[in-house]
C-alpha cells in the first residue's frame, strides 16, 4: 500500500460521564485500503467512527485530512469534507424509492420542480459505475438487506466521498451477499477510496483488511499490516485485560436440572440455541453484541415467541410460552434495559417491587397498604436498598438501586430460576459488587441463574460454566477450569479452537 | 398538548388524592370562573343552581372516569359518546318491550360491556391502534343507534326510570348520588385494587409490566370493558333525565369527557394523572357551561368558548410547570 494518507488523527480523546471512551487515539488511513477496526464491545471503535464522522466532537486531539488539520461540525460537515458513513442501521426512507433515497435532502430542481429524470439519469449512472443492478425507480422497502446495503454506499458516494467508514456491514448479510459486498469494496479501493471497516468476524481480517488495528477499554492497543499478523495475536491483544475485581463466589456441587433449552430459533437473530442450567450456578452467556443473547432470553422467558425448539422448566415441557405463564413457573428476567424494560420509572420502588407479584400477596385482589409496607421494607433491608422511602419514584433512583428494585421484584415472586441480562452494565463499582453477592447468595440457596455478559471479567469470575453465541447460535461450552479471555472472544468471533 | 410538558409530573408520588399544597392550576381557574360568574351573574350563587351545577356535571363525571381510566393505560377511547347514545337507546327500548326497569338498566350497561368488550379484543388481540379500534366503534354505535330509533327519539317515561334521572335523594340529584358512586368505584378500583395497579403500569411502561409476568393484555381488555360500561351507565341516565333516547344525544361527549381529564392533569403519556384531578377538570367545564347559560351566551357560542377555556387552561398549566411554579 503506497497511497498517501487521507486521514491522520493524532491523540483523539473523548470522554462521556463516567467513561473515557477513547483515549489518546492515533489512527490513519491511505487511500485505496481497508482499515479493520478490532475490539470488544465497548472498546471504542464506535466513539472513533463517530469522531471521524462529526458526529461526536473530540475533547482532544487533531484530525488532518489529505494533510490539512479540520474541525468537522457536524455530519453534514464531514460529508462535505469527504467522509462516508454507513451505519448498521440503514437510514433510507422505505416508501420512497432508490433515486430519491440517494438524492436524499439535495434533490434536483428545475423551474422548482422536482427534476426526477436528471436524478435517475445521476443515480443509474453511479449504480453502474460500481457494479449494481438495482432498479433505481423500486421502492427501498421492497429490496434485500444486501441491496439497502448497496443504496446506502451509493447514497455516500454520491458526494464524492474519499472516506467510506462501515459499521459492521456484513452483521446482516448472508454468504452470497458478502461477497457481492466484498467485491464492491474491492472496486472501491480500485478508485482510490479509503475505508473504515469496523468487524466482529476475525476471518474478515484476511478476506478483506490491509490493516487493522485493536481498541481495548478505549485505548488504542496497536496497528498491524494484514499479511503480517495471525489471528491468535489479534486476539491476545484484544483481551488482556487485568481482572483486578475479587468476584464473590462460593463453589458449590449442581443442583437438578432447572432449565433446558433446545434448539430455539426466535425471529431473525436467533437461530437455533440449546443449553442447560442447573440449581446452585451460574451460567455465563458469552458474545458479542448482536449474536443474539438477549433475544435468546426474551424467548426463554416467552416475552418473544420462537418457531422452532422446545423448553424445559424444572423438567417440564412449557407449551406456548408467555412471560405470565414463565413467572408461574418460577422464572424472573432481569433486563438488560432497565429503564424500557425492568421498571415503571413513574411508579414508586414500592409499587415495582410488588407488581408481579400482587396476585400471591393479594389472592382476593384488594391491594392492603400494610401487607404491602411490610414486605416492601424487609426487601428494601434485605438488599440494603439506599431510598429515603418506599415511595420513591424509580426514576430518582441510582443505577444499582434501581437494579436491585428489580431483582427485590423477583425474590417477591419466589422465583427459582433467575435470567440477569447485563446484570451490572452502568452500575457503580460498589453496587457492582453488591449485586455480585446477591448472585452468589441465591445460588447457595439453590436457585438457578443464567447470566448474560458482556464484561469478559464477570463472566469469568462469576460463571460455573459459560456458553458461548455467535451469530444466532449457542457454538461452545467452556467449563469454568477451561475458561480465559482468549478462548472465550475466539469462540465469540469465529476462531477456530482446540478443546 | 399535554406531549409538550416538559417533566413528567410527578403527581404519583404525593398519592391517589389532591395534595393541596400541589394544587393544580384547573383548581384556581375554577375558582376565578366561580368568582368571575358570581360576580357577573345574579342567578349564579344560588343553591339552586349549585343544584343545577352537579346535575349537569353529574353524567360527565361518569364518562371522565371512563376517560380517565383509559388514558391512564395510554389509550384512548373516541367511542364513550355514541356508546353513551347507544346504551340509552337499548335502555328505552327494554323498557318499551315491557320489561321492568332494572332490566332495562342492565340491558343499556350490558351494550357498553358489549362495546367495550369489542373494541378490548381489537386492541389487544388484534393489535389495532386505540384510535383506530374506538373510532370505528364510535361510528359503529352511533349508527346503529340510528338504525334502533329510526332516526328520531323514543320515548318512556315508566316513573321508576325517570326516577334515576329526574328523582334526588334528599336534596341530591340522583345522577349526582350515581356519579358519586362511581366515583368512589373508580377510585377504589384504581388505587386499592390489582387491576388499578396494572392499569397505571401499564401506562407507565407496557413491556416492562409484561415482562414482570402481568397479562397485560387481559388488563387493557378489561380497562375498555369497564369504560364501555361506565359510559354507558351515563346513557342510561342520560335517558332518564330527559325520558327519552334521542340518536345524538351523545355526539361529542367522548371530547369533553377527553378534555375534563386532561384539564385534571391526566396525561397521554407514561399513565400519569389522578382521578381527583379529573373531578377539577369536570368541575371546570360544567361550571362554564352553566355559568355562560346564566350569564345569558347563546347555545351556539358556548361550544367556541369552552373549546378557548381548555386550551388556556392548559397553556397555563405548561407555563406554570416550566417555570417550576408547580410540579
Amino acid at each position: 500500500m503506497e497511497g498517501r494518507l487521507l486521514i491522520e488523527a493524532r491523540g483523539i480523546t473523548k470522554t462521556f460521564p463516567g467513561v473515557r471512551a477513547l483515549d489518546g487515539v492515533d489512527f490513519d488511513l491511505k487511500a485505496g485500503e481497508t482499515h479493520i477496526l478490532l475490539g470488544e464491545n465497548g472498546a471504542g471503535k464506535s466513539t472513533l467512527m463517530k469522531v471521524l464522522a462529526g458526529a461526536y466532537q473530540p475533547d482532544a486531539g487533531t484530525i488532518a485530512l489529505d494533510g490539512r488539520t479540520v474541525r468537522m461540525a457536524n455530519p453534514r460537515h464531514a460529508q462535505k469534507l469527504g467522509v462516508g458513513i454507513i451505519y448498521q442501521e440503514f437510514n433510507l426512507v422505505p416508501y420512497m424509492n432508490v433515486a430519491q433515497n440517494i438524492f436524499q435532502g439535495r434533490f434536483p430542481h428545475r423551474w422548482g420542480f422536482l427534476d426526477h429524470a436528471t436524478m435517475h439519469a445521476e443515480s443509474r449512472k453511479l449504480l453502474d459505475s460500481l457494479n449494481m443492478d438495482i432498479d433505481t425507480r423500486a421502492k427501498v422497502v421492497n429490496l434485500g438487506v444486501a441491496q439497502q446495503q448497496m443504496v446506502e454506499v451509493a447514497k455516500a458516494l454520491s458526494v464524492q466521498s474519499r472516506i467510506l467508514i462501515m459499521d459492521e456491514p456484513t452483521a446482516a448479510l448472508t454468504d452470497r451477499e458478502i461477497e457481492q459486498l466484498f467485491a464492491t469494496i474491492h472496486r472501491l479501493k480500485q478508485q482510490g477510496i479509503g475505508i473504515i471497516y469496523i468487524s466482529h468476524r476475525l476471518q474478515e481480517v484476511h478476506q478483506i483488511g490491509d490493516r487493522v488495528t485493536v481498541f481495548r477499554d478505549g485505548r488504542l492497543i496497536g496497528t498491524r499490516a494484514v499479511s503480517q499478523v495471525t489471528l491468535d495475536e489479534l486476539i491476545g491483544m484484544m483481551v488482556g485485560r487485568t481482572i483486578t475485581h475479587m468476584f464473590p463466589r462460593d463453589y458449590q456441587p449442581r443442583g437438578p436440572e432447572a432449565l433446558r433449552v433446545e434448539g430455539v430459533v426466535s425471529g431473525t437473530r436467533l437461530r437455533g440455541a440449546s443449553l442447560t442450567v442447573h440449581g446452585g450456578e451460574i451460567v455465563g452467556l458469552a458474545g458479542l453484541v448482536g449474536a443474539g443473547r438477549t433475544e435468546l432470553a426474551r424467548a426463554i422467558f416467552g416475552a418473544d415467541p420462537y418457531q422452532q425448539g422446545q423448553v424445559w422448566v424444572f423438567g417440564q415441557p412449557v407449551k406456548a410460552a408467555n412471560p405470565d405463564k414463565m413467572v408461574k413457573l418460577g422464572m424472573g428476567l432481569l433486563p438488560e434495559d432497565r429503564k424500557a424494560h425492568g421498571l415503571a420509572m413513574l411508579l414508586s420502588l414500592s409499587e415495582n417491587i410488588v407488581l408481579a407479584s400482587l396476585q400471591r400477596l393479594f389472592p382476593r385482589r384488594f391491594v392492603d397498604a400494610g401487607t404491602e409496607r411490610e414486605v416492601v421494607a424487609r426487601y428494601i433491608s434485605d438488599l440494603r436498598i439506599a431510598t429515603p422511602s418506599p415511595k420513591r419514584l424509580v426514576q430518582f433512583l441510582s443505577g444499582g438501586t434501581q437494579q436491585k428494585v428489580v431483582l427485590a421484584k423477583w425474590l417477591c415472586t419466589h422465583s427459582k430460576i433467575f435470567i440477569f441480562d447485563e446484570p451490572t452494565r452502568g452500575i457503580d463499582v460498589g453496587a457492582k459488587a453488591e449485586i455480585h453477592g446477591f448472585m452468589n447468595e441465591l445460588v447457595k440457596q439453590g436457585a438457578a441463574l443464567l447470566m448474560i455478559s458482556s464484561d469478559l471479567p464477570e463472566i469469568l469470575g462469576m460463571s460455573d460454566r459459560v456458553y458461548v453465541m455467535r451469530q444466532g447460535r449457542v457454538v461452545a461450552e467452556v467449563p469454568r477450569d477451561k475458561a480465559t479471555q482468549e478462548r472465550i472472544v475466539a469462540y465469540a468471533m469465529g476462531h477456530e479452537v482446540e478443546p | 398538548m399535554s406531549a409538550v410538558m416538559p417533566q413528567p409530573a410527578n403527581r404519583r408520588e404525593r398519592g391517589p388524592l389532591v395534595v393541596w399544597n400541589h394544587v393544580p392550576p384547573v383548581a384556581w381557574v375554577v375558582l376565578l370562573l366561580i368568582a368571575f360568574f358570581g360576580v357577573t351573574a345574579p342567578g349564579f350563587f344560588t343553591a339552586g343552581n349549585f343544584l343545577n351545577i352537579m346535575l349537569q356535571g353529574s353524567v360527565l363525571l361518569i364518562m371522565s372516569v371512563a376517560a380517565t381510566l383509559v388514558i391512564l393505560t395510554e389509550g384512548i377511547d373516541l367511542s364513550l359518546g355514541s356508546v353513551l347514545t347507544l346504551a340509552g337507546v337499548t335502555a328505552v327500548l327494554t323498557l318499551q318491550a315491557g320489561l321492568s326497569v332494572p332490566a332495562a338498566v342492565l340491558a343499556g350497561v350490558l351494550t357498553g360491556v358489549a362495546c367495550g368488550a369489542a373494541t378490548g379484543f381489537l386492541i389487544t388481540a388484534g393489535k389495532l391502534p386505540p384510535f383506530i379500534a374506538t373510532l370505528g366503534m364510535m361510528g359503529i354505535a352511533a349508527g346503529l343507534a340510528l338504525v334502533l330509533t329510526r332516526q328520531g327519539a323514543i320515548y318512556s317515561d315508566v316513573p321508576a326510570f325517570v326516577f334515576l334521572g329526574g328523582g334526588s335523594l334528599g336534596v341530591i340529584p340522583m345522577p349526582t348520588v350515581i356519579a358519586v358512586l362511581v366515583f368512589v368505584f373508580g377510585w377504589i378500583v384504581l388505587y386499592q385494587t390489582d387491576f388499578g395497579r396494572y392499569i397505571i403500569s401499564i401506562g407507565g411502561n407496557e413491556m416492562g409490566t409484561r415482562l414482570s409476568g402481568v397479562n397485560t393484555a387481559w388488563w387493557k381488555f378489561l380497562t375498555y370493558v369497564v369504560a364501555g360500561a361506565l359510559a354507558a351507565l351515563g346513557g342510561v341516565i342520560m335517558a332518564a333525565r330527559l325520558r327519552a333516547a334521542d340518536p345524538i344525544v351523545g355526539n361529542g361527549w367522548e371530547f369533553d369527557a377527553i378534555a375534563a381529564a386532561i384539564l385534571g392533569g391526566t396525561s397521554f403519556e407514561k399513565g400519569n394523572g389522578t382521578l381527583g384531578g379529573t373531578v377539577l377538570g369536570v368541575l371546570l367545564i360544567s361550571v362554564l357551561r352553566n355559568g355562560l347559560n346564566v350569564v345569558g351566551v347563546g347555545a351556539m357560542w358556548q361550544p367556541a368558548l369552552i373549546g378557548l377555556v381548555i386550551i388556556a387552561a392548559i397553556v397555563f398549566d405548561v407555563m406554570l410547570k416550566q417555570r417550576g411554579v408547580i410540579q
